[in-house]
């Protein structure tokens, strides 16, 4: 057995240890289509579940209505960037001649499998009378439920991976994904006018998701941080500069939500700045997990903090 | 032979075959790489490249020592390290230097990073407990590359599917040994079944420490040696720091960490329902 002390200043000629990522943009722009939809459904869902009663059905609709176009436009052309950075597009579908859970990208087929179609089948029928009007309104909670799931999910899919920052960091990834398309969702809503009920809907989701996005990125970096070569493309570099643009951005949108004026242009200019921060975050993650794979002595500092007894 | 087979006749050729594989699902196989008797000729590279007729992967000049392979890839399954050190091993007489050679492969773990995070199925633990790419069913998502604690898959850009080390799987469904340990002119690279090459190896270890070379140890021999991969079927004999031939000095396969992060994930999406059933219960006038 290896007894030596583990020494990060020993390495290959600085060569890398492990593989970067294979993806292009098209894997951060299916994070964030897929997000805004997943969170959209969900609170499609929420909205349907408060309709019950007619007057807030009347109150909700247009709403309710984005939510579901939100999650069949961004569940599906999120879905193309998938399948297109695939090395063989033509095989999608084999993602989904297993089923295995080890395998969070195999989890997340199945998830959008039901998610997108879900989507669809709500924007289609959920308003309809008789049959086709139940199969919205099942479709509506379902879409919902794997909505959540869909916004979440690629949080796990980047930290079950050897690359140091996304590894070290997968506590809070799931948790800043969720925010992230929370943020999303809600600002890609503030774009449009709304009513005043329905206004108040987005309000307290999007402020809700621009807390959570603000606060589970400062532990992401805190988490990764605690290692010093891990935490270092956060401080340097193309994705560390992006990465603070994402939370300048999302920092600004929360501020400008929180003014007390009613007036469209500053809930537009809300959105559009939460909706630029989640972008910016989703490229900023993806980036920084890049960098830190292509430094040896990240992986390697990793190792040496990763205490045997968590291996079980 | 005739040209055609009928029905009946392909149906009895695949249950042989079928029953081949269970007479040899008996053996676990794997290399056992002696880096102190590696010569640093790289006639493991050339075999591996021509028995699997892999493509270039550029021709570069990278000008550390005479490693112009540079790293294992998806055309690229045996790699020839060559280190450097201003340190001199214990047995050796004369100045502050030594020369490492160590011809690196896919490990072939028993807990495979790879094969859990394969999307599809495409990769699998084969008869000889070998960890094989289907090339028919790997759609190229990339994931798997991203998930060896040792960055040996990698994704062909003229092909688009991920490859690697095979074991030579087609060689050992004949009987013969990968390309590699065949072309090896030392003896370096050793194949065979499993128990019997840790044996060698522990034994081999034991005689060069009597002989003095005290830094000789074996790096992923089995699962105590190495509790993140459970052990490697390709395991090594070294005598430097892994780092130094750029093998992860306590590799884990990711599955193993990720529990935590399916809990937060959990957390995550039910706080994602419950802030969207609030907020649409709290805006109510």
């Amino acid at each position: 057995m290896n007894r030596m002390p583990v020494d990060a200043d020993v390495t290959y000629y600085g060569r890398p240890m492990i593989k970067p990522t294979v993806w292009g943009v098209d894997i951060p722009l299916y994070y964030y289509l897929g997000g805004a939809a997943g969170a959209a459904m969900t609170l499609g869902a929420a909205m349907q579940l408060a309709s019950r009663d007619p007057i807030r059905r009347r109150e909700l609709r247009k709403l309710s209505a984005r939510c579901h176009w939100i999650g069949i436009i961004g569940s599906s052309i999120g879905g193309v960037f998938l399948i297109h950075d695939l090395g063989r597009p033509s095989r999608f579908l084999y993602m989904l001649r297993v089923f295995r859970p080890t395998s969070p990208m195999n989890m997340g087929a199945w998830i959008l499998a039901f998610a997108a179609p879900g989507a669809i089948s709500t924007g289609l029928f959920i308003n309809r009378r008789g049959l086709l009007g139940a199969l919205g309104e099942v479709s509506g909670y379902v879409s919902g439920l794997f909505g959540a799931a869909l916004a979440g999910y690629t949080g796990v899919l980047v930290s079950n991976t050897v690359l140091p920052i996304w590894q070290q960091s997968r506590r809070w990834m799931p948790v800043l994904f969720v925010g992230s398309a929370a943020t999303t969702a809600a600002s890609i809503l503030e774009l449009f006018a709304e009513d005043e009920p329905a206004r108040r809907v987005t309000e307290a989701f999007g402020t809700v998701g621009r807390l959570v996005e603000i606060a589970a990125a400062k532990k992401v970096e805190q988490l990764a941080s605690a290692i010093p070569k891990v935490g270092e493309p956060f401080r340097q570099g193309a994705p560390g500069l992006l990465w603070k643009a994402a939370s300048a951005l999302t920092i600004a949108s929360f501020v400008v939500s929180l003014l007390p004026s009613k007036s469209m242009k500053k809930r537009r200019l809300g959105g559009l700045l939460g909706a630029a921060g989640s972008l910016c975050l989703r490229f900023a993650v993806h980036y920084l997990g890049d960098a830190s794979a292509r430094d040896p002595k990240a992986t390697i500092q990793l190792q040496s903090h990763e205490l045997p007894e968590r291996v079980s | 032979m005739a040209s055609t087979l009928s029905a009946g006749e392909a149906t009895a050729l695949e249950v042989r075959a079928g029953r081949d594989d269970t007479v040899n699902r008996s053996s676990r196989k794997g290399f056992f790489t002696d880096t102190t008797i590696c010569i640093g000729c790289k006639a493991c590279e050339v075999a591996c490249k021509q028995w699997n007729q892999l493509p270039d992967d550029g021709f570069v000049f990278t000008g550390m020592s005479y490693d112009n392979t540079g790293a294992l890839g998806a055309s690229t399954w045996r790699h020839v390290a060559f280190i450097e050190r201003p340190v001199a091993l214990s047995t050796q007489d004369g100045g502050a230097f030594s020369w490492l050679f160590s011809s690196d492969v896919c490990k072939h773990c028993a807990r495979a990073g790879c094969l859990e995070s394969c999307p599809t199925g495409a990769i699998v633990r084969t008869e000889f407990d070998s960890v094989f790419v289907q090339p028919d069913i790997c759609n190229g998502c990339g994931y798997c590359v991203m998930n060896c604690p040792f960055g040996v898959i990698d994704r062909r850009e003229s092909d688009g599917r991920a490859w690697k080390c095979t074991l030579c799987y087609d060689r050992l469904k004949e009987d013969m040994e990968p390309a590699c340990a065949k072309a090896c002119p030392t003896d370096s690279i050793k194949f065979g079944d499993l128990e019997v090459l840790r044996e060698t190896a522990r034994a081999r270890v034991e005689r060069l420490h009597e002989n003095g070379m005290h830094e000789a140890y074996l790096y992923g021999a089995d699962a105590a040696d190495q509790p993140g991969t459970e052990g490697l079927n390709a395991f090594f004999l070294l005598v430097d720091k892994p780092e130094a031939y750029n093998l992860p000095p306590r590799p884990v396969v990711p599955t193993k960490l990720v529990k935590e992060t399916w809990t937060s994930f959990a957390f995550a999406a039910l706080g994602l329902v419950t802030v969207a059933i609030g907020s649409v219960f709290a805006a109510r006038r």
